[in-house]
């Protein structure tokens, strides 16, 4: 019932727009590239952007900066520092949990000062980590380990996590860094963000990024959902506050979980996209009693299937 | 020198070789040493006793040559006889071999052709060393080239003959004369051999039957100036796309530093074209070709340098060779540890390889495994391979970062006969459960690898070491190093945990690292039994396509990959194979056929059916049961004899109780044979050795007038025994009169006459 309201009231704000358009019930969703070839501020793109303004009342912060240097948080020297300086003993593993430092349009709703790439930073990553660990055979380091996307050394990890991507606004370093790191074969997680503006935001930066590549839903019979466990359905996992009160699942009305893809001239998903979900979140506090275990069992399984999917496709 | 021994000793030297020295006095032997003692005593005593003023040296000098003349002399008396065996005049057969082969056409060492001075001193006007062989033989001429057949005349050679068969020619003969005195058998030829047999197995015959063979050499040693494609390397079966590399000599006489054009040419097109500098006048080189052939089926390539002017030999310019392009998919079983991302890669490397298929089985957690890349639901549903029949379905396998402990006993073993006893390819990656670290010291593996290894690492971790690659000269030259583009500069640095050093004997090391001071290997491989065994102790080449100082459009880890599974395959045996003796004949010749037979486990049978199909060019059909060598298990042979001109096609099939085992089959090129012009100069060693072996002796046109006396001696046939006496040697009269002048000067030198 929810996907349908959902469906019916993005209809009905492209159709006020005069665009035709396809549902994403579709497996084909052209709607989104049409999405993410304007700006948010110009043309059709823009026009879906207002219309969404008015469907859901969330101020489009306008005018993207680059993400200056934070002084009370340097991801390089703690990067080199965890992961061991210079190449030395000690300082290979396998598989780094890999979080993507993003710039994201400044001012307007947010968290301050605080970047949203950091969301959940460190601890969802530790914890991740240590239960990928025990599910499955593999080689990872325990600790967290951040990396711009301009940032040549973000080939060395083909795994990237990125999340609360409501606000990113890629620099074109970042845009050329991420697009080089797709095509090259590396595999990007996008999670934790909720509602159209957010998706069409994502959608129009990605399309930056792989213009031309659509952004489909994943359907339920590809083997993302059955790499090392079976899974049914997508659950939306709520974050931490609704998951301990009880309360609805979804931060935004109406909102309900898909996961989405972009895919490679041979099928292969480059981009996986949680939607209307915080995989984050329950990974970040598993731990905690009063947390739902169905939503963190689930997090975690959605995780393991896209670290080895990530690995092996 | 000949010529002046003849003078010394009366006699040419072939017939002290040929005949017996006796001493012929009818006085007493004893008597007469005894009188020529007596005299010595005399001779000796006189010096010793004369007055003067000679020194004791000086006298005993003068004793010593007075001794020898006296030594001399008593030989004389002695009457040395030569006893030799001579042939019977026109009692004895002696037979000719006419050399007929095309080679006969080139030019001799006059500027003539080769076939003139046969023609001239065989042909009807006749020869002074015909009519010398005629007085004392009676002469049967054979004309000899693929095959051989009696001739009455010179005149019926053609000189057309496409090989120069020459241990035939010899058999044939001596079995046409055997009920016949034979002096010997004298070939004239330039000693071209390319027949099918091996000169030995006409030699041994004739040395039992005591039949000498003369030979009589015609053409100069080396035609020039000539540019000749010497030899041409190339695998008999490749895989469609593959590139490989060709090996082909080039030899020169007359173009030293010149530039020419090499050319493969697969009918109408050119696949691949290199410039070549020749080398120093007379000095072969070796030039290394890569090629990829894209259309599959039995493809015919023409290696050719083209025609420069004023060349001796055109013909030899070119060289075919029959090479299948195969289109098939080979199976590579890829089985990895844990999650990798070398995996990942090296999916994506090879995935646009039509003719690769990595089969993956990734253990992810204990007992858990993921298959990618399967046949079906039922393909390696239990894990690893455990019976030979599964695992040898595959024709390489990968092992990934899996610890020895996670197999069998009987599992290493099956890995190491996998490539021992199967004939498949085995890589070795490493990791942090590979090689020593991953526990295969002492196991069946460790035999396999084409390296020793070291003392594991503690803690693997801390053996994690940056190698900067590069490859070796072996490396450059080998299938796997053709990377194109870039070739091997400003790839990134990759890294190991498994510290590899030492090469086996017989190994070959592709690529090496420097890691600091130490060289340690990269890529290495070598022969196990029937397959080959690589060993790739890196465990990051995924970083040459993802690292971001690699341009995305670069390719050189996709085709890395690719190159190297498919040299891992190529060669793979299947369980029935086939192989003919020459893989190309000329219409009339035998050709063998062989088929070895294993089952699914590549265990040899003996008791399968096997029957050849032979498809003739004219459509025909014709079947044939091949029967079990029992020289080897599992060898099947038969022959056949084509009669067409042009392409055979031949398959074998084989067939046991319980159905069909396998098959086989390949092609045949049928048609004139152009090795008459290759190494066309006289081949004297090949003469030399044959004369030698067989008791006869070799000749020139310029040297051959000895021929007539020297088959007088050879001691075969019909022979009656000649006493020649030797007393009257010039050398013992030269002897005498030698020392005594020596004596006498020598005394006039020191006043003492």
């Amino acid at each position: 019932m929810r996907i349908l309201v959902s469906t019916a009231l993005m209809l009905a704000a492209v159709s006020l727009a005069g665009m035709s358009v396809v549902g994403p019930t579709t497996h084909s969703l052209e709607w989104w590239s049409e999405v993410r070839e304007g700006d948010p501020s110009t043309g059709t793109g823009g026009a879906l952007y207002r219309l969404a303004a008015l469907v859901l009342p969330l101020a489009v912060p306008l005018g993207g900066q680059e993400l200056p240097p934070s002084p009370d948080l340097d991801p390089r020297a703690l990067l080199l520092e965890s992961r061991g300086e210079g190449g030395g003993p000690g300082s290979h593993w396998e598989f780094y949990f890999t979080r993507a430092i993003y710039s994201e349009y400044q001012g307007g709703w947010g968290w301050g000062r605080r970047a949203r790439w950091a969301t959940d930073y460190p601890k969802a990553d530790h914890q991740f980590l240590v239960v990928l660990k025990r599910l499955i055979a593999i080689d990872a380091y325990g600790g967290e380990n951040a990396v711009r996307l301009d940032d040549p050394e973000i080939r060395r990890f083909p795994f990237l996590y990125a999340l609360e991507v409501s606000r990113m606004n890629l620099t074109d370093a970042e845009v050329q860094g991420l697009r080089d790191y797709l095509e090259a074969g590396g595999f990007l997680v996008i999670d934790d963000f909720w509602g159209e503006r957010a998706l069409q935001n994502l959608a129009y930066q990605l399309n930056r990024v792989l213009p031309g590549r659509l952004i489909r839903p994943v359907a339920m019979d590809h083997p993302i959902f059955s790499t090392v466990y079976a899974l049914e359905e997508i659950q939306q996992v709520p974050n931490v506050g609704n998951g301990r009160r009880g309360g609805p699942t979804t931060e935004c009305w109406g909102c309900e979980p898909m996961v989405f893809g972009i895919s490679d001239d041979r099928d292969r998903l480059m981009v996986v996209i949680n939607w209307n979900t915080d995989l984050g979140d329950a990974w970040e506090w598993a731990e905690d009693p009063w947390y739902p275990l169905q939503y963190s069992t689930f997090a975690y399984k959605m995780g393991v299937n896209m670290v080895a999917y990530a690995m092996s496709h | 020198m000949e010529g002046l021994f003849e003078f010394l000793f009366k006699y040419r030297p072939v017939l002290f070789q040929e005949g017996e020295v006796v001493l012929g006095t009818s006085w007493s032997t004893g008597l007469l040493v005894g009188a020529v003692a007596l005299a010595g005593v005399v001779a000796v005593v006189t010096y010793a006793a004369a007055g003067g003023k000679a020194r004791p040296r000086e006298r005993t000098l003068l004793a010593i040559l007075r001794l020898a003349v006296l030594g001399v002399i008593t030989f004389a008396l002695l009457q040395p006889t030569l006893v030799i065996s001579s042939v019977v005049p026109q009692r004895n057969f002696v037979g000719v071999l006419l050399d007929d082969s095309r080679s006969m056409n080139l030019p001799g060492e006059d500027g003539a052709p080769r076939r003139t001075w046969m023609e001239e001193t065989f042909g009807p006007e006749g020869s002074q060393l015909v009519d010398e062989l005629s007085e004392r033989f009676a002469l049967r001429l054979f004309r000899f080239s693929s095959e051989t057949s009696r001739v009455e005349a010179v005149g019926e050679l053609g000189f057309q003959g496409t090989r120069t068969d020459v241990a035939g020619a010899l058999t044939r003969a001596r079995e046409e004369l055997s009920s016949v005195p034979l002096s010997g058998l004298v070939l004239v030829s330039d000693g071209a051999e390319n027949g099918a047999a091996p000169l030995s197995d006409a030699i041994i015959p004739l040395q039992a039957a005591a039949v000498p063979v003369y030979t009589v050499g015609l053409g100069a040693e080396a035609l020039a100036p000539d540019i000749q494609v010497s030899r041409v390397e190339v695998p008999g079966t490749v895989l469609k796309g593959t590139a490989s590399l060709v090996d082909v000599v080039i030899t020169q006489r007359g173009f030293g530093g010149r530039t020419v054009d090499l050319l493969v040419e697969d009918g109408p097109r050119i696949v691949a074209e290199e410039t070549v500098e020749l080398g120093n006048d007379g000095e072969p080189i070796v030039v290394r070709i890569p090629l990829t052939l894209e259309e599959s089926g039995a493809r015919s390539l023409r290696f050719r340098v083209p025609v420069a002017e004023g060349e001796a030999v055109p013909e030899n310019n070119a060289r075919d060779r029959l090479v299948n392009v195969t289109d098939r998919t080979e199976k590579v079983l890829y089985f990895e540890g844990e999650p990798r991302w070398e995996m990942k890669f090296l999916r994506r490397a090879v995935e646009d390889d039509e003719n690769l298929q990595v089969v993956v089985l990734q253990r992810t957690a204990p007992d858990k495994f993921q298959r990618y890349d399967v046949d079906g639901p039922e393909e390696l549903r239990g894990g690893f391979p455990r019976t030979r029949e599964e695992l040898f379905r595959y024709r390489g396998l990968i092992l990934g970062s899996v610890e020895a402990s996670y197999f069998t006993r009987d599992q290493l073993q099956m890995i190491s006969d996998f490539v021992g006893d199967r004939g498949g390819g085995l890589l070795l990656l490493g990791g942090r459960s590979a090689f020593a670290e991953g526990g295969y010291a002492g196991t069946a593996v460790e035999d396999v690898l084409p390296f020793y290894l070291e003392e594991p690492a503690p803690d693997p971790r801390g053996a994690f070491q940056p190698l900067t690659v590069s490859p070796t000269p072996a490396g450059l030259n080998h299938p796997v190093g053709q990377l194109g583009g870039a070739g091997w500069d400003d790839l990134p640095p990759l890294s190991t945990l498994n510290r590899v050093v030492r090469l086996k004997p017989g190994a070959t090391a592709l690529l090496t690292g420097s890691a600091g001071d130490e060289e340690r290997i990269v890529l290495a491989h070598h022969r196990f039994g029937r397959g080959k065994a690589l060993g790739l102790p890196v465990q990051d080449t995924w970083l040459w396509q993802m690292h971001a100082d690699v341009p995305l459009e670069d390719q050189r880890h996709e085709i890395l990959w690719q190159q190297l599974l498919r040299w891992l395959v190529d060669g793979v045996p299947e369980p029935v194979s086939l192989i003919l003796g020459r893989e190309r004949v000329e219409a009339g010749e035998s050709v063998q056929i062989t088929a070895s037979v294993a089952d699914s486990a590549y265990i040899a049978l003996n008791d399968a059916r096997v029957v050849a199909r032979v498809t003739h060019p004219s459509g025909a059909v014709t079947e044939q049961s091949l029967a079990w060598s029992v020289e080897e298990d599992g060898e099947y042979t038969g022959s056949f004899v084509p009669r067409e001109s042009g392409t055979y096609a031949v398959a074998v099939e084989a067939t046991r109780e319980d159905g069909v085992l396998g098959e086989a089959s390949t092609i045949l090129q049928v048609g004139p044979s152009q090795d008459e012009y290759f190494d066309a100069g006289r081949r004297t060693p090949l003469l030399r050795r044959l004369a030698e072996e067989t008791g006869g002796r070799f000749y020139t046109p310029s040297t051959v007038s000895n021929l007539p006396e020297d088959l007088r001696f050879t001691g075969a046939g019909v022979t009656l025994t000649e006493e020649r006496d030797l007393w009257d040697m010039p050398i013992v009269l030269i002897l005498v009169l030698g020392l005594l002048g020596t004596e006498w000067g020598y005394r006039r030198i020191r006043e003492m006459v």
